[in-house]
């Protein structure tokens, strides 16, 4: 390569930079596939989608999408008017602030015991059985949760009843409907956190211990100052990846509550979801800007806590 | 020593709730329909039967079904690997104009909600005449956004030395990427590959939608026959979700050990 | 390929300069010449009707040679956004099956085409089936099954009790099945599709879901209709906190006393509940209201989408689906009801009382409205509807509220 030497030799206590290579358009081959995909199937859509927001697109009108009133901004004023929608979006609010943690707490301790030195064939026995969850379908895992939470029969008010408690009818109560799902879901989603996190601990070097134990450090301790800064990268990717994929939880009200009763799982997503299904498509268009303005600006955000820290 | 047993006990604690129901799902597997409809429900099968798994492959085409969802999912998991480690080489070695512009492009393609973009994506490949093609089911998803993601994150943390090091040498990108960063990534590829394979597997509208024969339907998509307003056959779908569970589990075990070597035991050290 | 993006992006652009066309009339069917038809006919079928047509449909291609019938089963899930799909990618099947509260919105689209008058005899019909595919004055596809609802009640525990004959009587009917042991009283569904639930109710009381184009959701007899409803539940002979998916087993194991559904519960009934459960169980028709005992029609059409080349024999098929010979056999095979009148003459229908007592109850009974936005307000109603159930609301303000959110919808028209 041509441009070599150009940094002088003597800032070597410095992060060593990387030479540009002679052609950056070798770059743009490495990136051509994504954009590709990308310009044909996504930006398109994407902008028709942000397009008939503004107008009163039906389903009716998919043979002919030219053929629309445009209304400005009068389903973006409905949204905010639309109790079930505000409802939905605090909904959401509720189930990332709480269903996050919960799963990446769930998924950090997993790894972490995992990689306590567990011998190798029961380690592994263990973390198919945790990513079980992960793998299967709904359709078929709902039914057994339906059973697991079934107000009479159900093996978690028995067990309740043994203490004396006479518990609710947990997918049908307001109050415990929405905590229900949030707890699925973690049950449902901590094995790719605890897949992600446990690559990412064995990358750990074993001298960070190593200095860590001559410095006299405890267990506690170590976790701190060595495994947690050094998950960083991937705390960060779970928990991008994870709010991106809570901020649209769908699936799991749909198949256990259809987001009742009385609207208390109901998602953003699925009431997007709902309104497509019910032909209104320039309605729908509006909700799902503004779920995707949202997820964007708390992604951007997370990326942003996520450095400086 | 103490603390072994204690980690062993928990371990084994967690396990029990966490599989519960889908130890659940299995036994229900073999109850016949009005057992598993059953209120109050039970945990074991009063009468053992394997009708559910009949009716399966006698009312469906499993066979099909199965090779359909195997070949889109092989073919899903062959692009991305190479193609996302491609992009994520670009985005965390290569340096170029836009090159942040384009990756917020990456992420907005995370972050869009499927559902919108559906009807205008089917436009487009009945247009380019795929509808009821593999090629109109993979092509948008050739190289998704959570894998480029991915692979960028690991490569950065492939040491600048060692590309340098072959620049140095005159290495062109390609060798460079092929012979020394791609190696290098094998338990990410491993978990990128099982990822998407899952994904693929388990995918429901885009092949529903873009599916229009029953021979190329894939196995959820066969699925969904049983999943009726009126009279959703349980015994059907349960069975089902356990033959749709049953390859990714395999995949998972195999794929395990890949895990298991991490990355020191790549070279990188 | 690029193309094609750079087309959608003007889409996006370009709608601020478009407008919506004044509607023009009602369509004009083109005619229809069966005699040489053939080709192939693609036909996409829901669920168990989608499985079971394929081989249903040979004894056509064997009457019929010439012609070959290819039926693809699609789940009811996907059904909607897979066919609103098709008909925006121009990739529809020649045939489907649509749910008959789709119809005004897929006749909407101009995909699909109207029924020519000298091949299909309208009189044939139940008059509240065919009215599922008038859309604007014009006829489009064929009524091909129908469903409508009745009320089921546990024989063993009304005792000496007879089936209830007025509103006025159910109140007293579901109390003596409570205190026969009856706990949780009747079923009434208040959540996904209880609009279903409330449909008869209105027509009972004299109303109807809109007139001269207009949604008429908050109306006297709307408040009646509701007030009648969530009596139930007020009194506790209706209980709302079973989870989704406790009934029918509640109905089987005597809890639930009674409910309201349509024809598919007698063959389900028998199979959940086993032998000699056919015993414990009947049929009666709606308890009259004020204005009568009308019910709720629901079912499924059969279309013919347009520019297809095979549109002959694709009318062909759909003439011979309507037989009423081809019907009854039609219900042996899938239990789905006969929309031909005629067709209940058959001995497959005549042979179960309680099915006569459906063939009776389609004589009186009533589509849901085939506007476009009808699935939309539906789901408005069901919100409201819930809310209502679980107390939250009284009667009044939740027509208001339907009415609100029906009128910002929209007709759709």
């Amino acid at each position: 390569m041509a441009t070599t030497l150009e940094r002088p030799a003597l800032k070597q206590a410095a992060k060593p930079r990387l030479r540009k290579p002679r052609n950056s358009w070798v770059a743009w081959i490495f990136v051509l596939p994504f954009l590709v995909v990308f310009v044909v199937f996504w930006a398109g859509p994407l902008l028709a989608g942000l397009g008939m927001s503004f107008t009163d697109m039906r389903s009716t009108d998919v043979r002919d999408p030219l053929a629309v009133d445009v209304v400005g901004l009068e389903n973006y004023l409905r949204l905010f008017n639309d109790e079930l929608m505000r409802k939905a979006a605090f909904n959401t609010l509720i189930f990332v602030v709480t269903a996050l943690p919960l799963t990446i707490a769930l998924g950090l301790a997993a790894a972490v015991a995992l990689n306590s030195g567990i011998a190798r064939l029961p380690a592994a026995f263990f973390r198919l059985g945790y990513y079980t969850p992960y793998i299967t379908s709904i359709i078929g895992i709902a039914v057994a949760w339906r059973f697991l939470l079934d107000p009479d029969a159900g093996p978690i008010n028995q067990v309740l009843g043994w203490v004396g408690i006479d518990g609710p009818a947990w997918l049908s109560d307001e109050n415990t409907a929405l905590p229900v799902i949030i707890v699925m879901t973690a049950w449902r989603s901590f094995g790719f956190d605890m897949v992600v996190l446990l690559a990412a601990l064995q990358g750990i070097p074993k001298e960070l211990y190593e200095a860590a134990d001559i410095d006299g450090a405890g267990r506690w301790q170590r976790f701190r100052s060595v495994t947690v800064p050094m998950l960083r990268p991937a705390l960060l990717f779970c928990t991008v990846y994870s709010s991106i994929g809570f901020a649209q939880f769908m699936e799991e009200p749909l198949v256990m509550t259809k987001g009742g009763p009385a609207g208390a799982t109901t998602s953003a997503s699925l009431a997007i979801y709902n309104q497509f299904g019910a032909g209104a498509y320039g309605y729908a268009g509006a909700a799902a800007t503004v779920l995707f303005t949202v997820i964007v600006a708390l992604a951007l955000l997370q990326f942003r806590i996520g450095r400086r820290s | 020593m103490k603390r072994r047993v204690s980690t062993y006990v928990l371990l084994t604690a967690g396990l029990l709730v966490v599989i519960f129901p889908f130890a659940w799902t299995m036994l229900a597997s073999f109850k016949p329909e009005s057992e598993i409809r059953q209120n109050p429900p039970a945990l074991l099968p009063a009468d053992w039967t394997t009708s559910n798994y009949s009716g399966l492959f006698e009312r469906m085409n499993m066979g099909t079904a199965f090779l359909n969802s195997a070949i889109i999912a092989i073919a899903l998991v062959v692009a991305n690997l190479l193609l996302c480690s491609m992009v994520g080489y670009a985005f965390a070695k290569l340096r170029f104009r836009f090159r942040n512009t384009l990756f917020g492009l990456v992420m907005v393609q995370m972050m869009v909600p499927a559902i919108v973009v559906m009807v205008p994506q089917f436009v487009l490949i009945a247009k380019m005449g795929l509808v009821n093609t593999f090629l109109g089911i993979v092509l948008p998803f050739v190289v998704a956004p959570l894998g480029i993601f991915m692979m960028r994150q690991f490569i950065s943390d492939i040491p600048d030395e060692l590309i340098q090091a072959a620049r140095v040498d005159g290495a062109k990108e390609f060798r460079i990427f092929f012979s020394i960063v791609l190696p290098l990534c094998r338990p990410a590829l491993a978990t990128l590959g099982l990822i998407t394979f899952m994904t693929s597997w388990n995918n429901f509208l885009w092949p529903a939608v873009v599916a229009q024969s029953e021979d190329m339907y894939t196995l959820p998509v066969a699925l969904a026959i049983f999943s009726n307003a009126q009279a959703t056959q349980y015994g059907l779908l349960i069975a089902g979700a356990v033959v749709v569970v049953a390859p990714i589990l395999l995949l998972f075990l195999f794929l395990q050990r890949y895990f298991v070597q991490g990355i020191a035991s790549t070279g990188l050290k | 390929m690029k193309k094609y993006a750079i087309g959608l992006l003007a889409v996006a652009l370009a709608a601020t300069a478009c407008g919506r066309d004044s509607g023009g009339g009602a369509e004009e069917a083109q005619a229809v010449d069966t005699a040489k038809a053939s080709g192939t006919v693609t036909v996409w079928a829901m669920g168990t009707e989608g499985e079971k047509l394929d081989a249903f449909a040979q004894k056509f291609e064997q009457a019929n040679p010439g012609i070959t019938v290819n039926v693809t089963a699609l789940g009811w899930d996907v059904a909607h956004d897979k066919i609103t799909a098709a008909i925006a990618g121009n990739a529809t099947p020649d045939v489907s099956m649509i749910g008959n509260t789709w119809m005004g919105e897929m006749v909407k689209t101009g995909a699909i085409e109207a029924t020519p008058a000298a091949l299909v005899d309208q009189n044939a019909f139940f008059p509240g089936a065919w009215g599922t595919g008038v859309i604007e004055g014009a006829a489009y596809g064929i009524p091909w099954y129908v469903e409508t609802r009745a009320f089921y009640y546990r024989t063993d525990l009304a005792k000496d009790a007879k089936a209830p004959a007025t509103w006025d009587e159910v109140t007293g009917f579901v109390k003596t099945l409570k205190d026969n042991g009856a706990e949780l009283g009747v079923e009434q569904n208040f959540r996904t599709g209880s609009w279903q639930e409330v449909a008869p109710l209105l027509y009972q009381a004299g109303g109807d879901f809109q007139a001269d184009g207009k949604w008429t959701l908050d109306t006297p007899e709307m408040t009646q209709a509701l007030e009648h409803w969530g009596s139930f539940f007020k009194d506790e002979l209706a209980v709302t906190n079973q989870p989704t998916g406790a009934f029918p087993q509640t109905f089987v194991s005597g809890r639930v006393g009674a409910f309201y559904s349509g024809p598919w519960m007698i063959t389900s009934m028998e199979q959940e509940g086993g032998d000699g459960f056919k015993d414990k169980f009947t049929v009666a028709p709606y308890p009259k209201g004020p204005a009568g005992g009308t019910s709720l029609v629901g079912g499924s059409n059969m279309v013919v989408f347009k520019d297809k080349p095979n549109r002959d024999a694709a009318w062909k098929f759909l003439t011979w689906l309507t037989d009423p010979k081809v019907q009854a056999e039609w219900y042996t095979t899938a239990s789905a009801l006969p929309s031909v009148e005629a067709a209940w003459q058959e001995p497959a229908l005549t042979a179960d009382e309680r099915v006569q007592v459906f063939g009776e109850q389609l004589k009186d009974a009533k589509s849901a409205p085939p506007v476009p936005t009808w699935e939309q307000v539906a789901r408005v109603m069901e919100v409201e509807l819930e809310k209502y159930a679980l107390g939250k609301q009284d009667a009044a303000t939740t027509a208001k509220r339907m009415q609100e959110q029906a009128d910002q919808i929209g007709t759709g028209a």
